[in-house]
């Protein structure tokens, strides 16, 4: 195999990790306010994404598609907040680990009634043809996937850092109780954290259909992968997902050419298993301190 | 409200027994919502254009009174439960006269058994996996009222090696899904190449999940390895997420593989990436005879489309309800054992818009299911993507397929 095969390997299975990222990155959002994550995001990054293929059935253009697009992914992650995880939070109680699933389990029946069983083919504005770089053949869509992950959580990340509202989503994931004595509302933080939750699945959807056609079934596989990725790298890392995400990818794709395609699944099992028994925080994650 | 109910019950009993009385009663069953939905759906329409045809010239004439046929239609929903359920409620009704349909082998070996065992006739179509016929072969059924009418995965697997030794390759790749029809796709595969001389050299052997949409993996392994053709076995979008990772790292072979490749989610999933890639096909929808333009322009016109969502499927419904029709004539009786005794050995050619079916079944032998299996390889031709439809790849297909329709040919 020459060198550049191995950096092929490499880079396809790194782009689709930034994926898994993405929607692993929808899971530290809300787990870094609330300590919940929604267990139905595939359902989430599936539903938006029929939603935006609609719109472009009937007649938006793509560009003004994808913010429509991000804000019902949005509009979704509040109502999972609402109907699923406020109610749970304000009794102390872990309800919303079953009220989550229940509820990406009806957005599931919901999206089949729908749309149909069918994968369908996402539209998309670029070219097919792929491009040559440095020997490594890249599709136009792979490059938009990076750009895309990359220019949502910065955005993110910079909104957490320098907006008020931002601010006060950290003050929230630090410490929801000075945050409240402080007058931060931490109830309205949470419900930010689904939003933005939502938006990202939404996005990711948007991202990875052109490659993966829609169908159902489309966030299933994608979420397990991106839960994997989240506790390993640790479930209130930023950054950490992102480089995680992508190792994993070509961690896939290695494994499947040189072990064998039936191994696919292999390393995102065994790292998680690793990281569970060496690392529960995540190789990113800060060991907190339970004080009783 | 009770008396209205009893009384709705009592007349539908009545008005039931009146109806068999002087019709044919047929059973269409098979997905016609969800993912197998357009062939489902496709052969339920297929099946019911034969039927509004045969019901327009007045019905079969049984016994000097003339019969029409009258469909009752369940939708299994690709589901192995569902159909089970479906065959239980067909096997205990009165004066059923036969079933046609089941696209999934699964609902097959889930139902027919009920069906079987109250000796109902039933054409399997378009279910293609071996299982459903050799369930009864290993159970060594001795009189079997199930036939099927399509062509299965045994003359598939033959026909995509074939092709591939004519095109003179001598190094492939195998892929498939890893799913039991994928799995037995390849296992047929290596079987035939075995059988057809061991001219193919099988350089890669390469598996994916329902679910993985990146295939590159894979592809290199089998670029790298010299592969010269991709054969392939599977189900649903994987198959266009390959010939469009194909596309991306540049690999310029052809893709052969079993009939799921003609199917929308493949042609239209892989766009112009999907332009070449070859199936075995038992109809492709090109008016090149009078018969067949009659038959595509009926579909066109009835159900208001410009293009058949599976044109093997509507061919191969509207084929089994001519040769079930025929049978019903032939033993002058709406008896489903009758029909059975009667479709095991068919006297008159029937003139379908697929062949000419001369003697398509035969006594059934648990040594050999060829005695119910309608098709061989000579009803079968290899189809073509081109530019998001199926037609034929060679011209000597088309060409047979005119010459048999002015001198049909026994087989």
């Amino acid at each position: 195999m020459s060198a550049s095969g191995i950096a092929q390997l490499i880079v396809s299975g790194a782009l689709m990790g930034l994926v898994y990222a993405l929607v692993a990155y929808g899971f530290s959002l809300t787990y870094s306010t609330s300590k919940s994550i929604n267990f139905g995001q595939g359902v989430l990054v599936m539903f938006s994404a029929f939603c935006s293929l609609t719109l472009l059935n009937v007649g938006v253009p793509y560009w003004l598609m994808v913010p429509l697009g991000l804000g019902i992914g949005a509009l979704l992650g509040l109502f999972v907040e609402r109907a699923a995880v406020r109610l749970a939070l304000e009794q102390k109680s872990e309800g919303w680990i079953l009220l989550t699933i229940i509820l990406g389990l009806l957005g599931f029946s919901v999206a089949e009634n729908i749309w149909g069983r069918d994968d369908r083919p996402f539209p998309t504005p670029l070219p097919t043809e792929s491009v040559q770089i440095l020997g490594v053949s890249i599709s136009p869509m792979e490059i938009s996937v990076a750009v895309g992950v990359f220019a949502v959580m910065g955005l993110i990340e910079l909104f957490k850092r320098k907006a008020l509202l931002g601010k006060a989503f950290e003050a929230v994931s630090a410490d929801r109780d000075a945050a409240e004595l402080m007058g931060v509302s931490a109830t309205r933080t949470v419900m930010l954290s689904y939003a933005l939750s939502g938006g990202v699945a939404a996005m990711a959807g948007i991202l990875v259909s052109p490659i993966t056609t829609v169908g159902p079934t489309l966030g299933s596989v994608l979420v397990l992968k991106a839960f994997s990725v989240a506790v390993v790298a640790g479930l209130d890392s930023g950054f950490g997902v992102v480089l995680v995400g992508m190792c994993l990818g070509s961690l896939e794709s290695l494994t499947s050419f040189y072990v064998g395609s039936g191994w696919r699944e292999a390393p995102g099992l065994v790292l998680l298993i690793l990281a569970l028994a060496v690392r529960p925080t995540g190789v990113f994650g800060k060991a907190t301190i339970r004080k009783v | 409200m009770k008396k209205v109910l009893i009384g709705a019950l009592v007349f539908g009993i009545i008005a039931t027994q009146a109806f068999a009385a002087d019709t044919i009663k047929i059973a269409i069953t098979g997905p016609f919502s969800g993912g197998s939905a357009p062939m489902g759906a496709s052969m339920r329409d297929g099946a019911k254009l034969a039927i509004a045809e045969i019901n327009a010239a007045g019905g079969i004439s049984v016994g000097g009174k003339k019969m029409k046929f009258d469909v009752i239609e369940r939708d299994d929903e690709a589901k192995n439960e569902r159909g089970a359920l479906i065959a239980q409620e067909l096997a205990s009704m009165n004066g059923l006269s036969g079933v046609i349909g089941t696209v999934n082998t699964g609902v097959c070996m889930a139902g027919d058994k009920h069906l079987q065992e109250k000796g109902i006739t039933k054409i399997i179509c378009p279910a293609a996996g071996s299982a459903s016929m050799t369930q009864w072969s290993k159970a060594g059924v001795k009189d079997l009222s199930i036939f099927r009418f399509a062509a299965h995965d045994g003359i598939q697997s033959a026909m995509v090696v074939e092709e591939a030794i004519n095109r003179k390759f001598t190094k492939v790749a195998l892929f498939y899904d890893s799913t039991n029809y994928g799995v037995s796709g390849r296992d047929d595969m290596l079987d035939q190449i075995k059988k057809q001389g061991n001219k193919l050299e099988v350089v890669a052997s390469e598996k994916w999940n329902i679910g993985d949409k990146d295939m590159t993996a894979q592809l290199l392994r089998a670029k790298s390895a010299g592969a010269q053709a991709i054969l392939i076995w599977g189900i649903g979008p994987e198959l266009a997420a390959v010939s469009n990772g194909m596309a991306k790292i540049g690999m310029k072979v052809p893709l052969i593989g079993g009939w799921p490749l003609s199917m929308s989610n493949y042609v239209e999933n892989a766009g112009k990436n999907g332009n070449g890639t070859l199936m075995p096909q038992t109809f492709i929808e090109e008016p090149i005879t009078p018969r067949i333009k009659a038959f595509i322009d009926a579909y066109h016109k009835a159900y208001n489309v410009k293009q058949i969502p599976s044109p093997v499927s509507a061919a191969q419904g509207y084929d089994a309800v001519y040769i079930f029709a025929a049978a019903v004539k032939q033993a002058q009786s709406t008896d489903t054992k009758k029909i059975k005794e009667a479709l095991e050995d068919l006297k008159e050619p029937v003139k379908g818009v697929i062949a000419t079916w001369v003697h398509p079944y035969s006594k059934w032998d648990p040594a050999n299911e060829e005695t119910h299996e309608a098709f061989r390889r000579e009803q079968t031709v290899m189809g073509m993507v081109k530019d998001g439809r199926v037609v034929f790849s060679s011209n000597a297909d088309r060409q047979r397929i005119i010459k048999d329709e002015t001198a049909p040919k026994g087989k």
